[in-house]
């Protein structure tokens, strides 16, 4: 794709994305469903209290969410040359619910509380499947980090079903479901604020090395004579944007289907390279997830969890691409 | 600089392996020529290239690269210095043939820098002198076998070593392609470029190479000039079959014996 058209269409995307977001301010429920009318601002207090500290902080959030997970789902997709894998496979999604439930469970249900256990056990996650993928005796690297992931997915996952077997039915089982089910219902300017970190040093790393992405997801040995260190560079690239991911997920619960398809999409829109396609994934995905959290807030009277409407469009939106994909390879068949 | 290569008693195992791959293997690639490496499958070619670049790390002995060891070398300036075609190189997520190209750049940027005007020039350049400009905005999984190897030769060539090392350059290739290719390989000799290929192909390497290493069980059997090397005793010693060797009008010829 040549660079002005490139241009043109990220600028084309970023204007869209904040047009999402200008209006998604004024959409929801209060005064009425669907439409609050920007002058309201001025003549009611509650208004203006709404929404600077409650949608302003989840509108960006969810932004922050769209971003890290398209962003976790290219890299992962790149690095382990798999367009099936998306970020929170590596035990991190799994680990985080864990974390968060087991916190529900007993510790206490205050949001840091789950938040901090929630990101510990993503990174416990990511740590073990990585231990474990060394010590396994066959395959080649990519291979046995992806068995390990799922190996360490499926404990964390049994320990869930564990204690959610245990818990109180009445109190704290509709919690940790609820969590589990994912959404930004809870958000607050703290809770932007903790993720904020983990999400600026994953973001900009892996947008400072989008081109070395490319080098990275050829053969180790082609990639090594080009001068790749090969371990360190895939480590510095997961670990960034892996700990985003899990304090992200720590306070959003797991949000499906965002990190598998965005990064499909970009793909096409712009073409292969990271290069180009790594800004527009995080574009899309912040979009995507701006829009459907605020359908999730306003299409009912109660709020639907935002990672049923994730997984929902973006089922839709990869049959859509698969079955274009057919079409164009008879045609070029 | 002498671009040449030695390896001095390496040994190489692979990981948790309990035998040797490279055993007391001593050998000297002369720099600026072509060396061609023949040898029956399994006997450590590859294994032999891999360690040459620095990707894999002898057991015991030394290796020297124009004259200094891997470890004197950065990582940046090794590959700056020593290129790679690997027999197997799928380009994974569909990259244009110049998106691939521009990653035989990388060598001369840092991790967090993108490639700029120089180093397209050097692309251009670079598939112009192999005629193949026209495969440039082609998606590089479309590419025919012949012309993926070109493209493949085009990066390496980018990324502007004085050593080349491929690794069966010319197999699953038709004649005329073949011909090109080992043509290149001459080529690039010519420009001063120390050249190391593997083949399967006896002929393949007469037609390209002026120097010889025979390798057998992980070690050099054999290495010099044609004359010394690609004769019926050492090569039929080597496959374990019958080979008759003809020299006519200056043009030497390996041929399997007929088995009717």
């Amino acid at each position: 794709m040549q660079s002005r058209r490139f241009t043109l269409m990220l600028t084309l995307l970023a204007a869209a994305v904040l047009l999402i977001m200008l209006a998604s301010v004024f959409i929801g429920r209060y005064p009425e469903p669907f439409w609050m009318p920007p002058a309201l601002m001025g003549q009611d207090p509650l208004a203006k209290r709404l929404l600077l500290s409650l949608r302003l902080p989840r509108l960006l959030t969810a932004l922050t969410l769209g971003m890290t997970l398209s962003a976790a789902g290219s890299v992962l997709q790149m690095i382990f040359r798999n367009p099936l894998v998306e970020p929170g496979f590596l035990g991190v999604s799994q680990g985080a619910a864990f974390g968060a439930a087991l916190s529900i469970l007993w510790f206490s249900s205050h949001p840091v509380t789950i938040e901090l256990s929630a990101t510990f056990f993503g990174l416990l996650g990511l740590l073990t499947s990585y231990w474990l993928s060394t010590r396994v005796r066959f395959g080649g690297w990519i291979l046995r980090l992806i068995l390990s992931g799922i190996a360490v997915s499926a404990i964390f996952s049994s320990g869930i079903g564990i204690l959610k077997y245990i818990a109180d039915p009445l109190s704290e089982l509709p919690e940790i479901t609820f969590w589990l089910l994912g959404g930004l219902y809870r958000v607050t300017w703290q809770d932007f604020v903790y993720v904020l970190p983990f999400a600026a040093v994953g973001l900009v790393t892996v947008w400072l090395m989008r081109w070395r992405l490319n080098l990275l997801c050829l053969h180790d040995a082609t990639a090594f004579s080009l001068g790749a260190s090969l371990t360190r560079e895939r480590l510095i690239l997961l670990v960034t944007i892996i700990s985003a991911t899990a304090a992200l997920t720590a306070i959003s619960g797991i949000i499906g289907w965002v990190g598998l398809i965005i990064p499909h999409i970009a793909r096409r829109l712009a073409g292969a390279s990271a290069e180009k396609s790594l800004p527009v994934a995080m574009l899309l995905g912040g979009g995507f997830t701006v829009a459907s959290d605020t359908l999730a807030r306003t299409m009912l009277a109660g709020e639907i969890p935002l990672g049923i409407l994730t997984s929902a469009i973006g089922a839709v939106l990869f049959i859509y691409l698969m079955m274009s994909m057919g079409w164009k390879a008879r045609h070029h068949g | 600089m002498d671009n040449d290569l030695r390896m001095e008693n390496l040994y190489f195992r692979y990981h948790r392996s309990d035998s040797d791959v490279i055993r007391n293997l001593t050998l000297h690639v002369p720099g600026g020529r072509v060396s061609a490496i023949l040898g029956p499958n399994g006997t450590g070619k590859t294994t032999l290239l891999h360690l040459m670049l620095g990707l894999l790390k002898p057991g015991a002995g030394l290796i020297t690269i124009a004259g200094k060891t891997h470890r004197q070398y950065s990582r940046r300036q090794l590959s700056q210095t020593i290129g790679l075609v690997p027999q197997f190189e799928s380009i994974p997520f569909n990259l244009t043939v110049f998106e691939y190209l521009l990653l035989g750049r990388s060598p001369y940027l840092n991790p967090f820098q993108l490639p700029g005007r120089k180093d397209r020039e050097i692309v251009e350049q670079t598939v112009q002198s192999l005629d193949i400009a026209h495969l440039l905005g082609k998606p590089a999984q479309r590419l025919s076998g012949g012309e993926r190897q070109l493209v493949h030769i085009a990066r390496v060539l980018a990324q502007n070593p004085g050593i080349l090392l491929l690794d069966e350059p010319t197999a699953h290739l038709d004649l005329e392609n073949q011909h090109r290719i080992l043509g290149l390989l001459q080529r690039m000799s010519r420009q001063g470029i120390t050249t190391v290929f593997t083949t399967h192909d006896p002929n393949a390497a007469i037609y390209a190479a002026d120097h010889f290493i025979l390798m057998q069980g992980g070690n050099i059997a054999q290495q010099g000039d044609l004359d010394t090397v690609i004769t019926a005793e050492n090569l039929t010693g080597l496959y374990r079959i019958p080979i008759r060797v003809e020299s006519a009008n200056g043009h030497t010829m390996v041929i399997m014996e007929n088995f009717r």
